[in-house]
């Protein structure tokens, strides 16, 4: 079963230990080389917390189970501050080919909620396979030239 | 398929890192070196609104790839101080600049004045032709041999490529593989 950003935006964060809802996913941020969910990103801006991928319990289909309120935190790094700023969600990001020709736009992003990784992403016309990407930022996310058009 | 853009295409693009996806800066001028026919290297600007002239400089040994939207570099150590870059960068020629040079044949005869220079993108960017204005005012685009002769105000160029003009870069696409055959170059 694979899950998509897109369906994973807005679901509840539950703790396992109270049963409380401790907010609603805001986006998804990846890992530098864009291969992997590095944390869910809750709330935006000066409000956003993070919750590592390592510290869920699960990703269920209706809520993202955590230990409890201890494993929110706040943005520690520069690429963790440009996440809760929202700079970093790759849905509406730029897709660029590593021979600098852009593909599209990223319009949704499939990955598997057992492990974190990236399956594909899907823009337009294309869609790329995870092992294709070499890197994701503010401005673009950078696939391999072999892996779409051009 | 060969992919041709002028040199003022490639002024302003931005310059994104492959392994982060951040772009880092953004093209102000392509430096070339007439004699040998081939990119040096880039200078750039700071990305932003407020954006101004960024010291480093992006050697063309370390740009990953020149395209339409982007022009990539593997990350952010691709930029080098002006120090740091070769010596041809890092103190131009005087004689670097060929825009505005008169372009003779061999026998004497004037093609036009180089308005622009044609870069093979894909890769590190090869120089394959030049944008000049004709003498009739028209523009035309014209192949490049891999060396030519160049004084800062005129260059030389075989009597051949006088029936290699052509109207438009996709002619001119065409025109570099069958002018070199000619001339016997790889």
């Amino acid at each position: 079963m694979s899950e998509s950003f897109r369906q994973a935006a807005g679901r509840k964060v539950v703790s396992r230990a109270t049963a409380q809802q401790l907010g609603t996913v805001s986006h998804l941020l990846v890992t530098a080389d864009g291969r992997r969910v590095a944390a869910v990103v809750m709330g935006k801006g000066k409000k956003a917390s993070l919750v590592d991928w390592s510290q869920l319990t699960g990703f269920g289909t209706d809520a993202v189970m955590v230990g409890d309120e201890a494993a929110l935190r706040q943005p520690a790094d520069a690429r963790e501050h440009a996440a809760a700023e929202g700079k970093l969600e790759l849905i509406g990001r730029r897709l660029l080919s590593e021979s600098g020709n852009e593909l599209g736009t990223v319009d949704d992003v499939t990955f598997d909620p057992a492990s974190g990784a990236l399956e594909a992403l899907h823009g337009g016309a294309h869609q790329v396979a995870a092992d294709a990407v070499l890197g994701a930022g503010s401005y673009a996310v950078v696939v391999a030239a072999s892996a779409g058009a051009v | 398929m060969t992919l041709l853009m002028t040199a003022s295409e490639i002024n302003g693009l931005p310059v994104v890192t492959v392994h982060g996806g951040e772009d880092v800066a953004e093209v102000r001028d392509v430096l070339y070196d007439p004699a040998a026919g081939r990119l040096v290297g880039l200078t750039l600007n700071k990305r932003g609104f407020l954006a101004g002239r960024c010291r480093e400089v992006l050697p063309a040994e370390s740009i990953h790839a020149i395209g339409r939207d982007a022009v990539m570099v593997v990350d952010d150590s691709a930029m080098v101080e002006p120090d740091a870059a070769p010596q041809e960068m890092a103190h131009p020629p005087a004689n670097r600049n060929v825009l505005g040079n008169d372009v003779l044949t061999e026998s004497g005869v004037s093609l036009g004045t180089v308005r622009d220079l044609v870069v093979v993108v894909g890769g590190a960017g090869e120089v394959v032709g030049y944008r000049i204005d004709k003498a009739d005012g028209r523009p035309g685009y014209i192949p490049l041999p891999a060396q030519l002769a160049v004084s800062g105000s005129a260059l030389v160029v075989p009597e051949v490529t006088e029936s290699f003009v052509t109207d438009d870069l996709v002619g001119l696409g065409a025109a570099v593989d069958s002018f070199r055959a000619r001339l016997g170059l790889p």
